[in-house]
């Protein structure tokens, strides 16, 4: 196990730091965003780290963090900006965002070494290290899936307008959405840098946009899970299948190709409508046969009506029930 | 005179790209983020022809406009109308047709990347391109070919949409679907039809700019994306004038920034273009009023 | 009369030149069941949104309880005690009914197990305490509108809005989501239809608008309005107005 791990150790960090990437921007998918402002947010934290380190003297944890920052306020000043845009709009707008970010790197002149990048920021990072921050934003996450929050996000996903109605503020959640991604974009952007010890233009560009959709897509946006399980495909299936190491963009675009028409709630998706359709079997076992030409949930309210005289709006109050039964 | 003449040039490329993206997009409502792999590889296919024997020019253009519309019909019909037969409502329609164009467009990608090695590529004619000094500028018979078909195009496809009954039929589609299906035309056809158009017109773009370039990279359709996004954008959705007309306008822009030696920002342009209209004027140009806000 | 819980003054929502809803006021007391009746694109539903402030409105004041809320935000308006459904089914597909049902409660105060208990007893008011577990897409048509109608209530408003409730049901169902709505009143929710079915509205409505071209065009007692010539006409069309 311990030689496992010591010997896979890249590969697990690399697991990590695309887990990151693509959760930048699976928490704006969550609430119905489409934005990829999180790679653009990816580009601006690993530059200021990457500078933070070679020409400010920085400490590791002090220059991600300051990339981590600056990603998150100029991704929630760009929500501010754009928020209102729909769909399509909104996804072009924030991949121009993204390749903006690019372009200012290459003018960026000594600060930002021009189109050849900045060289020899290696930041004091381990593989614990790494873990620990993917822990922490996971249980945050983790957090916001769960109980009444996990609900209400789902609906403005799925349907603002009936959020908005049940008092769920939608703007709200959608400018707090850009800065998560921003702040996690930065994070993973900081990471990867001082990692490699290297950034140039050419990484902040389009192609990280598909890889960071393509975990997601196939994995599930739903929750961070789906981010993890497209991660562990996308580093690891390489590594155990030698023709997907030579078409690796290849089998990525059909799987994207195929996510998108088949399963638009990814792996994730699968495995959670799997285990629904298990445990539902499994009640309706337990609850004896029902016929099979009735609908087996109907119950008439008409036959049922509460007697004359039962009122009130406490809750405590329960009406009189005479189909009570245990699902 | 000269920088003119360039702008003039370029605003022929964007439009001829730009021409099918906002033909599907403005009409049948696909935002084909495959567009750009279908013209890299429309061209990319002439290129493997073309290495057997030199092709007369008509014959590599009409590879690639074939192979173009067999692409975009292939995508339309195993990728996006399944796509859209799948989903609840318009919106998540929309996303997930441009999920799966990005998807469709790594799968010509890759495999032009790994027969070329990255390196650029070009099509082997026996088209000779000749120069003529005008005093004011220089004009080559590439530039020509490419300023003609572009602007002849434009107009040819402005004219057919307005005045065609199925140019009418798509203008329906394009502002009111459900309407037009009770009109009764025939959306699937139509669509396929479109798709076909819109691949072939970046089949032909392709050609003419690996052979006016000599070679270009298998990457260089998805610059040209983001760009025909702005110039549609910049337009107005739905708008082939307006897609004549931001075609010209982001050329005209990116050569007075090269000119002012600020080559490095050229991109900008494009980019910045979308913000600026996006949030100022989000029918853009000529657009018919969309509500693109919620 | 005291304060109406829900008053509209002059309410106007144009989009360009069409004008959906021109001049509607209403005052709704407390404890009553309120209809107004309309034919297709009468503006009925954008009166709703308007209500609701899912639509802007172009003028007009909307006052809960005496107080002037037109210029709240949407979401606002749930927590002031104004609850509502829409045409259509609108739940959350991967979730459960129970999930779908709290759902409506998720923004209010209460503590979670008075949320519970809350829920508890709606499902049972109308009658899905026993499919909690069940998604949306294994129950037929009436039974998910149910879950909408627990949703709508489960955070005990003091008004709810009701759009076109038996829209696409059948006379079994009808007459079951007839009998959820007595069974509110009974526990003394106001209750705003807007409704084209004229049967049903006469059935349950104690007081009630019609609306025609986006304004008022009578009101009453639901029989009086029902025989109101212009109703009549908005309903028949131009034939009935040649026989009268």
């Amino acid at each position: 196990m311990i030689d496992w791990y010591n010997s896979n150790s890249v590969l697990l960090q690399t697991t990590l730091t695309t887990l990151l990437l693509a959760l930048s921007i699976q928490v704006s998918m969550r609430v119905g965003v489409f934005s990829f402002a999180g790679i653009g947010a990816f580009g601006i934290g690993g530059y200021l780290a990457a500078i933070g380190m070679t020409k400010w003297q920085l400490e590791t944890i002090p220059a991600i963090a300051i990339g981590a920052l600056a990603g998150a306020v100029v991704v929630f000043l760009l929500g501010l900006l754009i928020g209102k845009l729909t769909g399509l709009y909104l996804g072009m707008a924030t991949i121009a965002f993204t390749l903006i970010v690019a372009v200012l790197a290459i003018n960026g002149g000594e600060l930002t070494g021009g189109a050849s990048g900045i060289f020899g920021a290696l930041g004091d990072i381990t593989l614990e290290g790494v873990a620990l921050v993917v822990l922490v934003v996971v249980a945050l996450l983790t957090f916001t899936e769960l109980g009444s929050l996990g609900r209400q996000l789902d609906t403005v996903r799925e349907d603002p307008e009936l959020a908005n109605s049940l008092g769920i503020s939608v703007t709200r959640y959608r400018r707090i959405s850009f800065a998560v991604s921003g702040l996690i974009g930065g994070l993973a952007g900081g990471i990867t840098t001082l990692t490699r010890s290297t950034i140039t233009p050419e990484e902040v560009n389009f192609h990280l946009v598909v890889l960071a959709l393509t975990v997601i897509v196939v994995g599930g946006s739903g929750s961070w899970v789906g981010a993890l399980i497209g991660s562990i495909i996308f580093v690891w299936l390489p590594t155990w299948l030698d023709f997907v190491s030579e078409w690796e963009e290849l089998i990525y675009g059909v799987l994207v190709t195929l996510a998108a028409i088949f399963l638009p709630k990814g792996i994730l998706g699968v495995i959670r409508d799997l285990i629904h359709r298990w445990q539902s079997s499994r009640a309706k076992k337990a609850a004896g046969v029902i016929g099979p030409d009735q609908d087996p949930h109907s119950i008439s309210i008409a036959e049922t009506a509460l007697p004359a005289g039962v009122g009130g709006r406490t809750p405590n109050r329960r009406p009189a029930s005479t189909t009570k039964e245990e699902s | 005179m000269q920088d003119v003449l360039n702008a003039a040039q370029l605003g022929s490329v964007y439009l001829l790209f730009a021409l099918g993206m906002a033909l599907a997009w403005g009409t049948i409502g696909i935002l084909n983020f495959a567009h750009g792999a279908t013209f890299m590889f429309s061209a990319f296919v002439a290129h493997l022809v073309s290495q057997a024997f030199a092709l007369p020019l008509p014959l590599a253009l009409l590879i690639s406009v074939l192979t173009g519309a067999l692409i975009s019909v292939a995508t339309q019909v195993f990728a996006f109308q399944p796509i859209i037969h799948r989903s609840r409502n318009i919106t998540t329609a929309e996303t997930r047709i441009l999920i799966g164009g990005i998807g469709v467009a790594s799968i010509p990608l890759a495999i032009a990347q790994r027969m070329t090695h990255s390196a650029p590529f070009g099509i082997n004619t026996t088209y000779q391109d000749v120069v003529w000094d005008l005093g004011l500028f220089r004009l080559s018979s590439t530039s020509l070919i490419v300023l003609i078909a572009g602007i002849g195009l434009g107009l040819g496809i402005i004219f057919w949409l307005r005045r065609s009954k199925q140019g009418l039929a798509l203008r329906a589609i394009g502002v009111d679907s459900e309407t037009a299906a009770g009109m009764g035309i025939n959306q699937f056809f139509l669509s396929i039809g479109t798709m076909a158009v819109a691949g072939g017109l970046a089949g032909l773009a392709g050609a003419l700019l690996t052979i006016q370039l000599r070679a270009i990279a298998p990457e260089t359709g998805d610059q040209l994306i983001i760009k025909a996004f702005a110039i549609i954008v910049l337009g107005g959705l739905g708008s082939m004038t307006g897609a004549f007309i931001g075609s010209f306008i982001l050329a005209t822009v990116e050569t007075l920034v090269l000119k002012a030696n600020l080559g490095s920002w050229v991109d900008a342009v494009s980019f910045g273009l979308i913000f600026i209209v996006l949030l100022l004027r989000p029918q853009g140009i000529l657009g018919r009023k969309e509500v693109r806000r919620t | 009369m005291s304060t109406p819980l829900l008053e509209v003054r002059d309410l106007a929502v144009h989009f360009g030149g069409v004008k959906a809803v021109d001049g509607i006021s209403l005052s709704l007391q407390e404890g009553s069941i309120y209809g107004v009746l309309g034919p297709n694109g009468s503006g009925k539903s954008t009166l709703l949104g308007a209500i609701t402030r899912l639509t802007p409105a172009t003028r007009g004041d909307i006052l809960f309880e005496g107080r002037s809320y037109a210029n709240v935000s949407a979401s606002r308006v749930h927590h002031l005690g104004v609850g509502r459904t829409f045409q259509t089914v609108r739940l959350l597909e991967d979730r459960t009914v129970r999930d779908n049902v709290l759902l409506g409660a998720d923004t209010t105060r209460k503590s979670r197990a008075e949320i519970a208990e809350r829920a508890d007893y709606v499902m049972e008011l109308v009658r899905i305490h026993t499919i909690q577990k069940v998604r949306p897409s294994e129950l037929s048509y009436g039974m998910q509108r149910r879950v909408e109608f627990a949703r709508a209530i489960v955070s005990d408003p003091k008004i709810l809005l009701l759009d076109e409730p038996t829209a696409g049901m059948n006379t079994n169902e009808r007459q079951e989501i007839t009998a959820v709505m007595r069974l509110l009143q009974t526990e003394g929710l106001t209750q705003f239809i807007i409704e084209h079915d004229v049967a049903m509205m006469v059935d349950v409505c104690d007081y009630m608008y019609a609306m025609n071209f986006g304004k008022l065009i009578a009101e009453g007692k639901p029989d009086e309005v029902v025989r109101d010539e212009l109703v009549q006409e908005a309903y028949l069309g131009k034939r009935a107005k040649k026989h009268a």
